[in-house]
């Protein structure tokens, strides 16, 4: 009820905090549970479901109760265990799961009522009447669900992330872990040393052992100023290794800026990747506690808590406390805590010949069978030899054996050992690969144990990296064997607590028993134990052991249940590893950009890419203004439209030609220099994969293009090809969709617009023809490609020139091409130019259409093997009688809508009557109405007939003709102009 | 030679440069690039005289640098031959080998560390899964850095030159900015 | 998972696309009789063991080769990696 002495504190500087809106004080070194306690604040919670009064159970990161929220505003964070929250200045606290206060807490009610809220009772309640669920049951569990409350706002932290690499990672800085580092670093190889305390020591921070007949602090102060002066070790604090994963990675999350009041440099968490060669697993033990009725009030706590928050923090929650154990360990806390002046009631040992560690009443061969004091610990019922009486205390620390912290080493799988001998669960075989354990975590907890574990582990895996470590001088230190029994909770009628934060009793297993939910999954899933934030912690092995008796079993025929990352909860924000807001993934923009902002163009996110929408000009106020306008400016004049953004993938090599053609499923061996052939690429199952053009530069010099959104996996089945199918042929690959900016002409006008651009080269129709290509220089003697190739269906050239200049030329051609109507356009009109001259594009080629209903079956070559071929004329494929049509809307007023699903005219709107989908829409400026590109059964047989366009997601029905997807120029003179 | 103005790949009116600590960053447009990939039966050229570097090396010469990139292909940068069309003149050097422009394909960043090694160690923790071993003074390695693909060039001890997509060039140079200031704001004692 | 690539040693998986079984490899000759059956066969039939696997990764953040990789799926331990290429060539001679 007040601070003791010692404990390593800074008692020189004082820390004020407030919980619940009271101001206390504490000191730097305090954590905010142990601050609290030494205020001689028990209540510190209310329980998940029975809104119970708890208090503190635990000192570390295996809290189960004590969970508060921290801060306020955009930064406060709920379920924050106030065991490992580090004590500053102005912190600010408030407890959750309580209404109106945690001393009056309306939600009470529920324990009064637990027969209700037995295991499994949502399996079981709230199914009737079954209209009462959407309308009542589901939103008032809602609103009693949980435990803290979420800001709601965007999280104004900053994260970071970052990636180590050593030959050493020590993950626990106990006894055994310093040890281990030591041991290792010595040698010069690369050592990580991480722990999730703000200081190294582990336990040995809360034991009043000595080390060499000098107290820990001292032989701890001596370790770490040898760990910082070597420049091969990396200590991090605050540092939870959160998950182990494939061949030596593992997740780590260093604490930056939580401890401080202000995040500083901004920073609060990083995300460390570290890939260790080989891994000491020194994260020790976690106490277990031994269920008794009514063993959840506050002030009582695990008996290592208490020495703990006596030793290492000089506090005590009472004047008097007692002991409840089934092993020599809790005798200790007695021992420590009468050291400092701690009234002991007794220690109250399940063993019949029970040793004190000191002077102070021992009960032995006796249990706790009660507690009373609602809001904090008054007293406990003990029973001996069948006999009652009470004990005052306002604290009980309870001790039932030590279970290791193994999770990280089934992480892949390794299921745990049980030993009899320990009474414990130890890692099993299985493990991650390289990761050895060392000190408690592998059942060698007593000091001298753990110091002898730490090096030789460090020996044996820096052996198998072969380097030759020596044994370091270890201090002396106890080395007794604790005894212990197999004791693992009191029989009895009242509830009796297993899970904390789950609120799962003794009652609740054997329920579960009952009802058949034995196996530990099911016994798991069934009561939920285990499954709170604290993971089980502090009650998976408790639970195994009551289970194990209820069906008469050994616990390793029980089993136990395989842990998984992470190990303490990690928040989202920091897996995110920094990467927010706009920056959270990188955007590709294209050579005329700049240009395009500067003119007002909104764009769009075409994968990774911005591209221009449209340029809109003074007046227009609607999309469509500016959109109609550049279709309709380009068909009369000539526009002009940055097309970057298509992949170009450079292909040289004697090969080169063989090499497309086979890629292709039309023919390539007769294209000449000079020229440029459209191109089908199929995937090997038949289905279309993307077009392009392939333009032949020169003998062994190929540009094949892709579209924007398929670039990527192109390039990749190319590689594919090129190193896997063909190795034998010769022949290069390189991406250039960078290199060159690229531009579309196209127009009546394009001709003139671009000989005033071209330095004296013929491009007329004779010396440049449709579908040809060649290098030339522009505006000066400026390097350049065009290919006369034409996605709109109008007379049309790509241009290519380097990228650094692709603004410049767009500005350049825009203005030279003012009285030709020169007009810029971006996406919308790029798209509604070629669904006007039914040229597929992405829509068509989704996956799911073939050459043959794109109208390119023909297309295929059965004269050569080329991707696809084969599998294209399966009768599956074949049998598929959609076909590529256009789609006209008969209103002028009615919307064409891409996704609708076709129907002949009047039939029932059901999937079995489905004939077919639009893929593509838009409004034709040119023909004043919605038109659209599709998919339609026997299309080309149903020219001039009228279907229907269901949209029933939108309650929409609209009626269309069937024509040719050739809306404009359908004989292509235009093109060849 | 031509009156079109060129843009810069970071988008500014000049090679964008930034300080924070003891880092610099300076962007560079002023390299000719362009890749070499061998062909059957060819034997590695020597171009401007000096062999082609080994598996994840890089050269430095009076020309320029040449970076291994892939088996049997590499790349070249010249400085200041940005304008030229420096894939011809390599086609020369290099005769019966696949050259391809790569000048305008990226973006080129230069990292530079006034206080020794330590800051670009602790540059490159922050930025790339590598061990730093691998990327020792002389050394090059493409992998991912904020998402996007580039390669690293450790110049020297004190000095990184990094090249990625020139399209994504300003997301690069924010993720750099943004790292070389948060190292700058922290201390590591 | 660290790739162990033969060139330029111990890199993470994060660098590399999985393009899928290594039976990939064995594309049958689409001219040849019967070439739709053993399409079929090589496109969708796979053993699918538990257990030592040989698959294809691509080193798409790295140097572009595709790499001829042996996995065990129950352990995820990598038993090697070659270069799919290399791999090719020497079942069917040089190729010249």
């Amino acid at each position: 009820m007040s601070r003791l002495d010692g404990g390593l504190i800074d008692r020189s500087r004082t820390l004020s905090f407030t919980f619940d809106g009271r101001r206390y004080v504490g000191h730097p070194g305090d954590t905010l549970a142990s601050a609290l306690l030494a205020n001689g604040v028990r209540l510190m919670g209310r329980s998940f479901k029975y809104h119970r009064p708890r208090g503190v159970l635990t000192a570390g990161s295996e809290e189960p109760s004590a969970l508060v929220e921290l801060r306020s505003g955009a930064r406060r964070e709920p379920n924050t265990k106030a065991t490992v929250t580090e004590l500053y200045d102005g912190l600010d606290a408030m407890s959750q799961n309580r209404w109106p206060s945690l001393k009056f807490d309306a939600l009470g009610v529920n324990d009064f009522v637990s027969p209700l809220f037995a295991a499994g009772f949502y399996y079981k309640t709230f199914m009737w009447p079954k209209a009462f669920w959407e309308k009542l049951y589901e939103p008032a569990i809602r609103r009693a669900a949980g435990l803290g409350r979420l800001s709601m706002e965007p999280d104004p932290d900053s994260y970071d992330k970052g990636f180590l690499h050593c030959d050493l990672l020590v993950i626990g800085a106990g006894a055994a872990g310093l040890v281990a580092a030591l041991t290792a670093a010595r040698t010069g190889k690369r050592v990580i040393l991480a722990d999730e305390d703000f200081r190294l020591g582990g336990r040995l921070l809360s034991e009043s052992h000595t080390l060499g007949d000098a107290p820990a602090t001292d032989w701890l102060a001596g370790r770490e100023a040898e760990l910082s002066s070597l420049p091969n070790l990396r200590i991090m604090r605050r540092t939870t290794v959160f998950g182990a994963y494939d061949h030596g990675i593992y997740g780590a999350v260093e604490r930056v800026g939580d401890h401080a009041p202000d995040a500083s440099n901004g920073v609060r968490q990083t995300l460390w990747r570290i890939t260790a060669r080989r891994t000491i697993m020194a994260t020790g033990a976690t106490e277990r506690h031994i269920p008794f009725a009514n063993n959840d009030r506050p002030g009582i706590m695990l008996a290592g808590a208490l020495r703990a928050y006596a030793n290492r923090w000089a506090a005590c929650p009472a004047g008097r406390v007692a002991i409840f154990t089934n092993n020599d360990d809790g005798h200790r806390t007695a021992s420590d805590l009468a050291a400092k002046g701690v009234e002991i009631a007794g220690v109250i040992d399940t063993r019949a010949d029970a040793q004190p560690l000191g002077d102070y009443p021992v009960f032995p061969g006796a249990v706790v069978t009660g507690s009373k004091g609602r809001l904090g610990l008054n007293s406990v019922e003990i029973t001996q030899e069948g006999r009652t009486q009470t004990l005052t205390c306002g604290a009980l620390g309870v001790s039932g054996g030590w279970n290791p912290n193994l999770q990280l080493a089934s992480h892949h799988r390794g299921r745990p050992v049980w030993s009899e001998e320990k009474l414990a669960f130890l890692p099993g075989e299985g493990g991650p690969r390289g990761l050895v354990p060392a000190g408690a975590a592998n059942g060698e907890g007593s000091t001298g144990g753990a110091l002898s574990s730490g090096a030789r582990a460090a020996q044996a895996v820096l052996a198998d990296l072969g380097v030759d470590a020596a044994m370091p001088e270890l201090p002396e230190a106890e080395d007794t064997p604790i005894k212990q029994s197999a004791f693992w909770y009191v029989p009895g009628t009242a509830r009796a607590w297993v899970d904390f934060q789950n609120d799962v009793t003794v009652k609740d297993i054997a329920l579960a028993h009952q009802e058949n939910m034995r196996p530990v999954e099911h016994l798991k899933r069934w009561t939920t134990l285990g499954m709170a934030t604290d993971q089980g912690k502090t009650s998976n092995v408790t639970a195994l052991a009551i289970m194990a008796e209820l069906t008469g079993r050994s616990i390793p025929e029980t089993g136990t249940t395989i842990f998984r990352p992470p190990y303490t909860p990690v928040s989202l924000g920091v897996l995110g590893g920094g990467d927010t807001g706009a920056e959270f993934r990188p955007l590709r923009l294209t050579p005329t950009h700049e240009w395009a902002k500067a003119r007002g163009a909104p764009f769009t996110e075409v994968g990774p890419w911005m591209r221009a929408q449209y340029f809109p000009r003074p007046g227009e106020t609607h999309w469509r203004d500016s959109v109609d306008r550049e279709v309709l400016a380009t068909r009369a004049g000539v526009g002009i439209c940055d097309v970057t953004t298509l992949g170009k993938v450079d292909v040289q090599g004697a090969d080169a030609l063989e090499f497309v053609n086979r890629l292709y499923c039309n023919g390539f061996k007769t294209l000449k220099v000079g020229m440029v052939r459209y191109g089908l690429m199929l995937r090997e199952d038949g289905i279309a994969m993307d077009d392009g053009t392939c333009a032949r530069l020169a003998e062994d010099h190929l540009v094949v293009t892709t579209t924007t959104s398929q670039a990527g996996p192109v390039y990749r089945h190319m590689e594919f090809a090129r190193q896997c199918l063909w190795p034998d042929l010769d022949v290069q690959l390189i991406s250039t969709t960078d290199a060159w900016a690229q531009l579309s002409v196209a127009g009546p006008h394009a001709r003139r617009l671009l000989e005033r651009v071209v330095d004296g080269v013929d491009i007329s129709n004779d010396a440049c023809p449709f579908m040809s290509c060649r290098e030339l220089t522009v505006c000066g003697g400026l390097r350049a490609r065009l290919f006369r190739i034409s996605f709109s269906g109008e007379l049309a050239y790509e241009l290519a020139v380097p990228a650094r200049y692709g603004g410049a030329l767009m500005d350049r051609l825009v203005t030279l091409g003012e009285d030709l109507g020169a007009t810029p356009y971006g996406t919308e009109a790029l798209s509604v130019l070629r669904i006007e001259k039914g040229h597929a594009a992405g829509n068509e080629l989704n996956g799911q259409t073939t050459a043959q209903m794109l109208g390119m079956g023909r297309m295929v070559s059965n004269k050569k093997d080329s991707i696809g071929a084969v599998l294209s004329r399966r009768e599956g494929l074949c049998a598929d009688r959609r076909t590529l049509v256009g789609l006209q809307a008969m209103d002028a007023g009615a919307k064409v809508t891409a996704g609708a699903h076709l129907l002949s005219d009047g039939a029932e709107e059901r999937t079995e009557m489905d004939e077919g989908w639009i893929s593509s829409a838009c409004h034709s400026p040119h023909l004043g109405v919605g038109i659209g590109l599709g998919f339609l059964e026997d299309g080309a047989r149903r020219m001039g007939e009228v279907i229907t366009a269901a949209n029933p997601l939108e309650g929409q029905s609209t009626r269309l003709r069937v024509v040719s997807p050739h809306f404009i120029d359908p004989d292509g003179g235009r093109v060849r102009d | 030679m031509t009156d079109l103005i060129p843009s810069l790949a970071l988008g500014g009116d000049a090679p964008r440069a930034f300080d924070a600590g003891a880092i610099h960053l300076a962007e560079n447009p002023g390299f000719g690039i362009a890749s070499v990939a061998l062909r059957r039966n060819c034997p590695p050229p020597t171009p401007f005289g000096v062999p082609l570097p080994g598996t994840a090396e890089f050269t430095e010469a009076e020309h320029g640098l040449a970076l291994w990139t892939a088996q049997n292909q590499w790349m070249l940068l010249a400085p200041g031959r940005a304008e030229e069309d420096f894939a011809g003149a390599v086609k020369v050097e290099a005769p019966g080998t696949s050259v391809t422009e790569q000048t305008d394909a990226w973006a080129v960043i230069e990292i530079r560390s006034s206080d020794g090694e330590g800051p670009i160690t602790a540059l490159l923790e922050k930025l790339v899964d590598l061990d730093p071993a691998t990327l020792g003074p002389g050394r090059v390695v493409r992998t991912g850095l904020a998402h996007q693909s580039v390669y690293v060039l450790r110049r020297n001890a004190a000095e990184l030159t990094v090249l990625g997509m020139r399209s994504a060039g300003a997301s690069l140079w924010n993720a750099l900015e943004t790292a070389a200031a948060q190292l700058a704001a922290v201390r590591y004692s | 998972m660290l790739i162990p690539h033969p060139l330029l040693g111990p890199r993470d998986a994060q660098e590399f696309t999985y393009l899928g079984d290594a039976k990939l490899l064995d594309r049958p000759d689409g001219m040849a009789p019967g070439a739709a059956e053993a399409f079929f066969e090589y496109l969708y039939l796979r053993d699918n063991r538990a257990g030592v696997h040989e698959e294809l990764w691509f080193h798409e953040q790295g140097d572009r080769a595709i790499l001829l990789v042996t996995r065990d799926t129950t352990t995820h331990e990598i038993l090697g990696a070659v270069l799919a290429r290399d791999a090719v060539l020497s079942r069917t001679g040089d190729g010249t």
